[in-house]
């Protein structure tokens, strides 16, 4: 097990009127059992200590299910594994040597705060708008009076995994949120506890998605490529069938 | 609740009438094929066709002028879903590449608004050409007199510049298809995450199966001399 | 000072209704004019606010990540339990009480645990109706599956997300009342303090994490849901921004802290595997259903483990516990593994790991089906090691996992100080000296949900509220604090790094207030800590500045409060002569390493006082006895 060296082109930013440039790292002695975020935290020390600013990112879990981190690593958000998160992308997916570069998700629906971290407040409107279901605490009926079939528990427990991490935003040519949009209505739609509410929270959702500045989708399916838990993009067909049964 | 005018506006509507359009155009453009293809077949088969569809009149009229809705709505809302991506990200990478597995990235995909735009600037010249083109008269085997669309084809694809333009446009269609048919599925709801693949290969074949359906006729007529070709049977 | 746990009186299973009979209203008219500061939007944070919300009470929330949805309860994986009894197994609220109580080892309120397990049952019902996903049988009604310390089968799961389903549930009722205009929800602010006006909570001081400015905010009530303190360990499996600081603020402004000793540590996690490591990661529990663990039985054994013998393994759980074998106890599963390693039969570069191997279970079941139960589980393994745990045996360890302390609560949840409410993780109140598994989100949402949208009226019903601003001068006072304190961090300019004292500090932790605990450790841990304190307020080095986006800052913080927390959880275990769930001590277990509790001496809550910090942590400890009326205390036995 050698040390690696590797070279590190990260996007600065002051603050969000900054206009922000990138810059050049070399660093030593990473180890391939480091995760990419562990790379990042040893680059900071150094920095630290040599006193310059650290590099911010944002991440909680590191275990991949909080959905902070979401950084585009050469061109691919959470780079370039599929199905997996940045915090849990590990440095032995990389040689000796090798460039890295390292941008912030770029939308205009996410203002960069600083460096890496940017502003992804736009997804909870877009929940805030609609992503529930409204049931007050005390209202709810006993547990077992609606069975739900397995399979469709099971899809919605599949569209519901969604981090909020906004890497399909982040990766979409066209920066759309209709993968987390879709995901959260493939969710909720789905189940009878759900249903009574559909058509007012699909239009709702869609509504703020695109006050929010999200661009439109044109079916490219990098979201799912990206998606740290492969959310599919046949949730977004299904977006549009609730809006079309909404509407008319 | 929106109207109906305004929820089609929306970004999910705006998106479900691009695909119902782009299925419209398919449509148009399988039967157009069709028409072509005709140039093959008994001499008089091209221009009986074309004399089949002017007999409808002012229908024929209520069809173009629904045609050119049509194009005119699916282009103008492809030109600004193309033009608001710039908006969405004012700022952009530096590096970018495709994750690849899912995704449905490709020259394809991505240039839907260049081939678009190359497709309506096509057409003007195209109507130009071969429907306001300046045409003698044919007559049938049953004695009808009719425009002589079949001699102006011929003639048009003698010319190595027209030929070769318009097959290099039918290149671009096929990319548009490419993508385009799938993602008309995908807009107009397919649901099924397995049946997306299989629908997608089936997209790109029909694509290809309509580029060349097009593009052999300027090429054979080219390359045929004509109506020396031996498919081509001239009166 | 006088810790009345304000538990109503009668039988236990009419203590909660008789409160609620008697608990007074606030009229709906008059709730309008009521605003509650909920800090974080974990379970207990976001059901807590959205409940309140509901009830027509003004509600702010605040949180350190960039979006209530990401509280680190979201990271939890296997389950929540209940008393359903839907599997007909037997089970019922008196059997989820009694598995609570005596799984936390005697060490907590019978009261508060019994209201706990009636609300498990409401709990399901809220998140179901709210969407959440729960795994379901063929006929479409809920299943369950079973964990360790129960003999039924009661916890309810969603796949192995669990966690993240019910937060987002709760997350989403929440986003429904910022909707509905009565939650302002303000992410990426930090508490760093308390604000008390004549005696009772009336604000909160916060960072704005974006602008760096220093925050006012004036409320009728304060609710701290803010975490567990487990990073005092520097490693352990909590987020990287779960910490102490909200509470050991409250704590220096007058909130007991109730066993700060209590921490439990998860038997099966990744292994360390080198310096530059962040955080560790849980293994679930479930594993030990299939899998077994051992080491080789002599030390220095180097041999791949594939290739170590059958008799030269040494499966200890199953030759120490012969009837609860792999499944025993977290505590007791932890203990064991640092027993063995202690004497050498660790294994991996480390030596710092056992292993956990499903040779016998794939050859008896089919590679298939373990499969189908830990896909995902190896998956994340195999992630993280590169190693697959289908061919060779997973190495696990233990780490720090979960506290069971936290500040004092009366039966109300709520602590000395008036006004201000803690709930969830935070507070010490339901798992006693040891935590079941499935059973930090029970609590989390039955305090959240059940408890204090009615225990807050009560208060207001019951005290007159001056009306005041943030224009008071304990506003300014508190504020003044906290800028002094955020500069005195930034001017020190040392050579050491935030994360090096971190690191070092979770070293005398883990070796010396860790798994287990003696009186010479302790004694020298207090030493190490004040001393590192010392160092560390003379050499620490901050980057940057104050009035921007300042992750270190923010750690820096945090840091300078665990090592006070450090010191007080050494104090707590020292003076604690028992061992008792997971605090042991050495000198008080029988010759084959059994924990010795002592209930004459030590059946109390220890709750302490801040008094200061002055080289050494200065505190008075107050008890708070616990009186077991209802089930009868015995020596746990898992052999
Ligand atoms: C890996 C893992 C798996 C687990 N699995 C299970 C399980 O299967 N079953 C189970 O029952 N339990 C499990 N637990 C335990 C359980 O997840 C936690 O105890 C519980 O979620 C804590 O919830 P909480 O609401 O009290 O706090 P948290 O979810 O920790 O939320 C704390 C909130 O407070 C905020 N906050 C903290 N400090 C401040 C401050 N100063 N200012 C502003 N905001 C602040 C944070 O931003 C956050 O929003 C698990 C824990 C871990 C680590
Ligand atoms: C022969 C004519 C044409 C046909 C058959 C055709 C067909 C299609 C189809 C099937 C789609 C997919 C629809 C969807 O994604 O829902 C599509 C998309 C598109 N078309 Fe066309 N089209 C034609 C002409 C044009 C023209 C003239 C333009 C514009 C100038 C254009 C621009 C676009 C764009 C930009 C898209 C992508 C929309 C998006 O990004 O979502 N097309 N087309
Ligand atoms: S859909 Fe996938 S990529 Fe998008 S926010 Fe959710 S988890 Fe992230
Ligand atoms: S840090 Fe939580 S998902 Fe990566």
């Amino acid at each position: 097990m050698s040390d690696m060296t590797i070279n590190l082109k990260i996007w600065r930013q002051k603050n969000t009127n900054d206009s922000g440039h990138f810059e050049d790292y070399i660093l030593a002695g990473v180890n391939e059992h480091m995760s990419f975020l562990e790379m990042l935290d040893v680059l900071n020390e150094k920095l630290i200590k040599e006193g310059n600013d650290p590099v911010e990112f944002d991440y909680d879990c590191r275990e991949g299910i909080c959905g902070s981190c979401n950084m585009v690593i050469n061109g691919k958000a959470h780079g370039p594994k599929h199905k997996t998160a940045a915090c849990q992308l590990h440095m032995r997916t990389y040689s000796d040597g090798d460039t890295i570069v390292i941008e912030p998700p770029r939308a205009g629906a996410f203002p960069v705060i600083k460096d890496l971290v940017v502003d992804r407040t736009a997804l909870d409107r877009i929940i805030e708008a609609g992503g529930y279901i409204s049931v007050k605490t005390g209202a709810a009926p006993e547990a077992n009076l609606i069975p739900v079939e397995q399979d469709v528990s099971n899809q919605a427990f599949d569209y519901a995994t969604c981090i909020g991490c906004g890497a399909c935003v982040a990766a979409c040519p066209n920066s759309s949120a209709s993968l987390f949009t879709a995901s959260k209505l493939s969710h909720l739609n789905r189940l009878p506890q759900g249903r009574p509410e559909r058509s007012k929270r699909t239009i709702a959702m869609v509504e703020q998605m695109e006050k929010e500045g999200f661009g439109d989708c044109s079916n490219y399916a990098e979201c799912e490529a990206v998606c740290p838990v492969g959310i599919s993009i046949s949730s977004i067909a299904e977006m549009r069938r609730e809006y079309m049964k909404a509407i008319f | 609740m929106p109207s109906l005018l305004e929820a089609f506006q929306s970004q999910v509507g705006r998106k479900i009438l691009t695909g119902i359009t782009g299925v419209l155009l398919v449509f148009f453009i399988i039967f157009h094929l069709a028409g072509n293809l005709a140039i093959f077949g008994d001499p008089d088969a091209m221009n009986s066709y074309s004399y089949f569809l002017h007999q409808f009149g002012p229908l024929l009229w209520i069809a173009r002028i629904g045609l050119l809705l049509i194009f005119v709505i699916h282009a103008w809302i492809g030109i600004s879903i193309w033009l608001k991506k710039r908006k969405a990200r004012p700022v952009d990478y530096k590096v970018y590449s495709s994750k690849g597995g899912p995704s449905k990235q490709s020259l394809s995909s991505r240039s839907m608004a260049f081939t678009g735009v190359v497709l309506l600037i096509f057409v003007v010249f195209h109507i130009n050409t071969f429907a306001l083109g300046d045409m003698g008269d044919a007559m049938l085997a049953d004695g009808t007199v009719v425009h002589d669309v079949k001699t102006l084809v011929i003639d048009t694809f003698q010319n190595p510049l027209y030929a070769f333009g318009y097959t290099f446009v039918m290149i671009l269609l096929g990319a548009h298809l490419g993508h385009g048919i799938w993602s008309a599925f995908t807009s107009l709801t397919l649901r099924s995450k397995k049946a997306s693949a299989v629908i997608y290969s089936i997209g790109v074949i029909a694509a290809i199966f309509i580029a060349v359906g097009f593009l052999v006729i300027p090429l054979y007529i080219y390359f045929g001399g004509g109506c020396d070709a031996a498919l081509i049977h001239c009166n | 000072m006088n810790l009345d746990p304000k538990i109503p009186s009668g039988p236990l299973e009419s203590k909660w209704s008789t409160y609620l009979r008697d608990v007074k209203l606030v009229s709906p008219n008059n709730k309008r004019k009521y605003k509650i500061i909920v800090v974080g939007t974990g379970l207990a944070g976001a059901s807590a606010a959205a409940s309140l919300a509901e009830l027509g009470y003004n509600v702010l929330t605040f949180c350190i990540q960039d979006s209530a949805r990401r509280a680190h309860s979201i990271a939890a994986q296997g389950g929540i339990n209940a008393a359903k009894n839907y599997q007909n197994d037997g089970d019922s609220v008196w059997r989820l009480f009694y598995d609570t109580i005596k799984g936390g080892d005697y060490r907590s309120r019978e009261a508060n645990v019994y209201r706990l397990a009636e609300n498990s049952n409401h709990i399901i019902d809220q998140a179901v109706a709210q969407g959440v996903p729960f795994g379901r049988e063929y006929g479409g009604l809920l299943d369950n599956r079973s964990f360790g310390g129960a003999q039924v089968s009661r916890t309810f799961y969603s796949r192995g997300q669990t966690g993240q389903q019910l937060l987002l549930g709760a997350y989403q009722a929440m986003m429904k009342e910022v909707h509905s205009g009565k939650i302002q929800d303000f992410p990426r602010q930090e508490m760093l303090d308390l604000v008390i006006i004549d005696g009772k909570a009336r604000g909160i001081i916060t960072r704005n994490l974006v602008t760096g400015e220093i925050q006012k905010w004036e409320a009728d009530a304060v609710v701290l849901c803010t975490g567990g303190y487990g990073n005092v360990f520097y490693l352990s499996t909590n987020a990287k921004n779960s910490n102490a600081t909200a509470a050991w603020r409250c704590h220096k402004r007058g909130a007991v802290f109730a066993n700060p000793c209590f921490v439990q540590i998860h038997p099966t996690c990744i292994p360390v595997s080198g310096d530059y490591q962040s955080k560790l990661t849980l293994m679930s529990e479930s594993l030990r259903n299939d899998g077994r663990v051992w080491v080789p039985r002599n030390k220095g054994d180097k041999r791949p483990p594939n290739e170590i013998p059958e008799d030269e393994r040494y499966y200890y759980l199953e030759e120490r516990y012969p009837s609860f074998g792999n499944l025993v106890p977290r505590d007791v599963a932890s203990r064991s593994a640092k027993l063995v390693t202690d004497e050498g039969l660790g294994v991996g570069e480390t030596g710092l790991a056992v292993y956990l191997d499903f040779r016998d279970a794939i050859k008896r079941d089919s590679r298939e089906v373990i499969e189908a139960k830990y896909g995902n589980l190896f998956d994340m393994y195999q992630n993280i090691t590169d190693e697959n745990p289908y061919e060779i045996p997973m190495r696990i360890f233990p780490a720090v996992h979960y506290t069971m302390g936290g500040l004092w609560v009366d039966y109300d949840l709520m602590s000395n100080i008036p006004g201000l409410f803690v709930a969830g993780e935070a507070n010490y109140s339901d798992h006693g000296a040891n935590r079941l598994g499935a059973s930090a989100l029970m609590q989390g949402l039955s305090d959240g949900y059940f408890i204090i949208p009615y225990t807050i009226g009560d208060y207001f019903a019951r005290e007159k509220l001056e009306k005041i601003s943030t224009g008071h001068e304990a506003f300014s006072e508190a504020a003044d604090s906290v800028s002094k304190l955020l500069d005195k961090l930034l001017v020190i300019k040392g050579d050491k790094t935030i994360i090096e004292f971190h690191r070092e500090l979770g070293k005398i932790m883990w070796d010396k207030v860790g798994i287990s605990r003696s009186k010479e450790g302790l004694e020298s841990a207090i030493v190490e800590i004040r001393k590192l304190r010392d160092e560390f307020w003379q050499n620490v080095r901050v980057p940057g500045d104050k009035n921007y986006y300042n992750k270190y800052l923010e750690f820096a913080f945090r840091v300078a409060d665990y090592f006070e927390l450090a010191e007080l959880m050494a104090i707590d275990a020292l003076d604690r002569n028992e061992s008792c769930g997971c605090h042991l001590r050495d000198e008080y277990q029988t010759a084959e390493g059994e924990a010795i509790r002592n209930d004459k001496d030590y059946a109390f809550v220890s709750a302490y006082e801040f008094l200061g910090v002055n080289g050494k942590l200065e505190t008075k400890l107050h008890k708070e006895s616990l009186n077991f009326e209802f089930v009868e205390l015995k020596q746990r036995s898992y052999k």
